[in-house]
């Protein structure tokens, strides 16, 4: 081809470094800047996150320490012993089992599903959106129907369903079987936002600039909604939290004899733990309630932070 | 032969109602458009918003779907994908869009922004393409530092010359300038047009100039077309329009021109009158009954124009 514009540039090795280094220090502040001032800004969600991060690390590096089998198996001697006696913090259950430890392992489980689901169902999510809505028209129709008939399901029954049919079942395919039945609100939401971000000129310039429809999807409008992406995900960690939580409440979410905080909280499904022994479920209900209001108050702050007439932090 | 030469271009919208939701009716954004661009030149598109200018400009490029009619770009029907492969359409025509803001994506450097098409159509080493982008940058008049910065880092009329840069990046030989200064103010237009020819001059780019601003257009375009309701309704060159209008959408057009001349403002004004009675008075003799324009008709070498034949003393052959 032609090279019409084929000029030797005047523009040396070194000014190319100088020009990098200058563009470094003029840049706006990054994402991650911004966030952090915000957190600054924002007591309540700065003690949130430190709460949050220090539970996290805390649950799994504990859970290393325990075995999962020694935990669970029954001690008579310690049959309801009360908190801070004879040894046990968080004192024991009905089977003598310790509840602090039994609070450990459960919220790496519960947490680490959460995850797991977080990161699946909205990574389907979003793939999913963001398809159907850039492309529009016919597999936007079709897309959208699948939407629809997931929607319609109803969903804790079918899960309940799935888990008593399958023969033998644990975290993973746990994690996966909720995948399955929770991306959908997700998918509705970026779709939207596409469906409006589709239409910017950048994207048509994109297009006649010979850019491939996966890349306009993923580098170019994906970049766009990536806050709208990174609130959603950060609320419906808190939700997933309690998807699990709610179906080992059941009795239908991790087999038995794998603490997880749902099992923990069905405790108080007995009348007499209510009464009496309420040492054995109110722990976990308390960390529930915690780790949601933080990842609340966190979400709050990335949601703010992604939107510059919200932002409550001055400095730059 | 002329670059790209548009044949009876239609681009219809269905209308949908009605129980089941069937086609009830079309919107003709552009109802049969013939014209042709040759090398290095400039053509200006004019009319009013919703007269189907946009919508044309878009459908040569293949953002728009063509609902009939052919666009013939070196002798081979475009419409068709293997004959755009082969003729390396979508390097050879580019486009520049209206709004600056959001033709450049706010999540993207410049550097990233310009070098996308070469990306796309030219492999060039790393290097290589950092300092073709800074050639770009510098034939749009910009700094080597823009390289780092964000769109939104820059004024209306820097941000446009860096759509400029863009489009000229793989030395397209047609550029589609979609109202590329009605979004800036005065004293920047001229900036960025200047800009514009000068890129013309040196690697002889053909423009489409969609535009509804006479004054920017009479500066940059050697031929015009002027468009109402989805058809041409005169074209020639820039003295045929300015200086001999035929077409009362035309006269209308000029007529609005603002004068500066303080002096002569109530004959301005007379004059403005009387081509709107004119307009209001004899619809028919200029629209046929849909409200249409007539079919093209030849009334000198350059200038055609749609009226009916009856009524120009000249008779010429049928264009379209």
């Amino acid at each position: 081809m032609d090279k019409k514009t084929g000029r030797v540039s005047d523009i040396s090795e070194d000014d190319l470094k100088r020009l990098e280094k200058e563009a470094a220090e003029e840049a706006t502040p990054s994402r991650s800047r911004i966030m952090w001032n915000e957190f600054k800004a924002d007591k309540p969600a700065l003690i949130s996150l430190f709460i949050l991060v220090a539970f996290v690390l805390f649950v799994i590096i504990a859970s290393m320490f325990l075995n999962v089998h020694k935990v669970m198996a029954t001690d008579i001697m310690n049959f309801y012993n009360k908190p801070f006696q004879s040894g046990s913090f968080l004192g024991s259950d009905s089977g003598g089992r310790s509840i602090g430890q039994q609070l450990i392992i459960g919220s790496r489980n519960s947490i680490s599903i959460a995850i797991g689901l977080t990161v699946i169902s909205s990574s389907w999510g979003i793939f999913w959106g963001l398809t159907s809505g850039y492309f529009g028209g016919k597999a936007d129709l079709v897309m959208q129907r699948v939407y629809d008939f997931m929607m319609i399901i109803p969903m804790l029954m079918t899960i309940i369903v799935i888990v008593t049919i399958i023969p033998h079942y644990n975290a993973i395919t746990l994690t996966l079987i909720l995948s399955a039945f929770y991306w959908m609100g997700t998918s509705r939401l970026i779709r939207s936002r596409t469906l409006a971000e589709t239409q910017k000129d950048y994207v048509r310039a994109s297009k006649t600039l010979g850019t491939s429809n996966w890349k306009i999807i993923f580098r170019e409008i994906m970049p766009n909604i990536s806050s709208l992406i990174i609130v959603d995900t950060t609320l419906s960690f808190a939700e997933n939290i309690g998807v699990e939580t709610g179906l080992s409440y059941l009795g239908f979410g991790l087999p038995l004899g794998t603490p997880s905080l749902g099992t923990l909280i069905a405790n108080a499904n007995d009348p007499e733990n209510i009464t009496q022994y309420w040492w054995t479920w109110l722990p976990a209900a308390l960390e529930i309630i915690i780790l949601c209001l933080s990842i609340s108050y966190i979400g709050q702050v990335i949601r703010r932070s992604s939107n510059a007439s919200q932002r409550r932090a001055t400095e730059k | 032969m002329s670059l790209i030469e548009v044949k009876n271009l239609k681009v219809h919208y269905p209308i949908r109602g009605g129980f089941f939701n069937r086609v009830v009716d079309n919107v003709k954004a552009v109802d049969g458009v013939s014209f042709s661009i040759e090398e290095g030149e400039t053509i200006g598109l004019v009319g009013e918003s919703g007269s189907g200018k946009s919508t044309t400009g878009k459908a040569i490029i293949g953002l728009e779907e063509i609902t009939s009619g052919s666009i013939l770009y070196k002798g081979k029907d475009v419409t068709k994908r293997t004959h755009r492969k082969q003729l390396k359409y979508d390097e050879a025509v580019q486009m520049i869009f209206q709004d600056s803001m959001s033709s450049l994506n706010p999540r993207k450097r410049i550097e990233d922004i310009i070098a996308e098409p070469l990306r796309n159509f030219e492999h060039l080493s790393k290097d290589e393409e950092k300092l073709r982008v800074l050639q770009l940058l510098d034939i749009v008049g910009l700094d080597p530092d823009a390289l780092y910065k964000y769109p939104h880092q820059f004024s209306g009329g820097q941000r446009q010359r860096i759509g400029v840069a863009r489009a000229v990046a793989t030395d397209p030989s047609l550029i589609i300038a979609d109202e590329p200064v009605s979004a800036l103010d005065l004293s920047v237009q001229a900036q960025v047009l200047n800009f514009m020819k000068k890129i013309q001059r040196e690697f002889n780019i053909s423009y489409l100039f969609i535009s509804h601003d006479l004054g920017v257009v009479r500066h940059m375009c050697d031929k015009i077309a002027i468009m109402h309701r989805g058809r041409l309704v005169e074209v020639g060159t820039r003295d045929d329009i300015y200086d001999n209008p035929q077409h009362i959408y035309t006269k209308r057009l000029l007529a609005a021109i603002p004068e500066t001349n303080v002096n002569n403002r109530e004959q301005n004004r007379e004059r403005r009158l009387k081509i709107e009675q004119e307009y209001q008075n004899e619809q028919s003799q200029y629209y046929d009954a849909d409200g249409l324009a007539f079919p093209l008709v030849q009334i000198s070498d350059t200038h055609f124009v749609a009226l009916p034949k009856e009524s120009l003393n000249k008779q010429g052959e049928v264009n379209g």
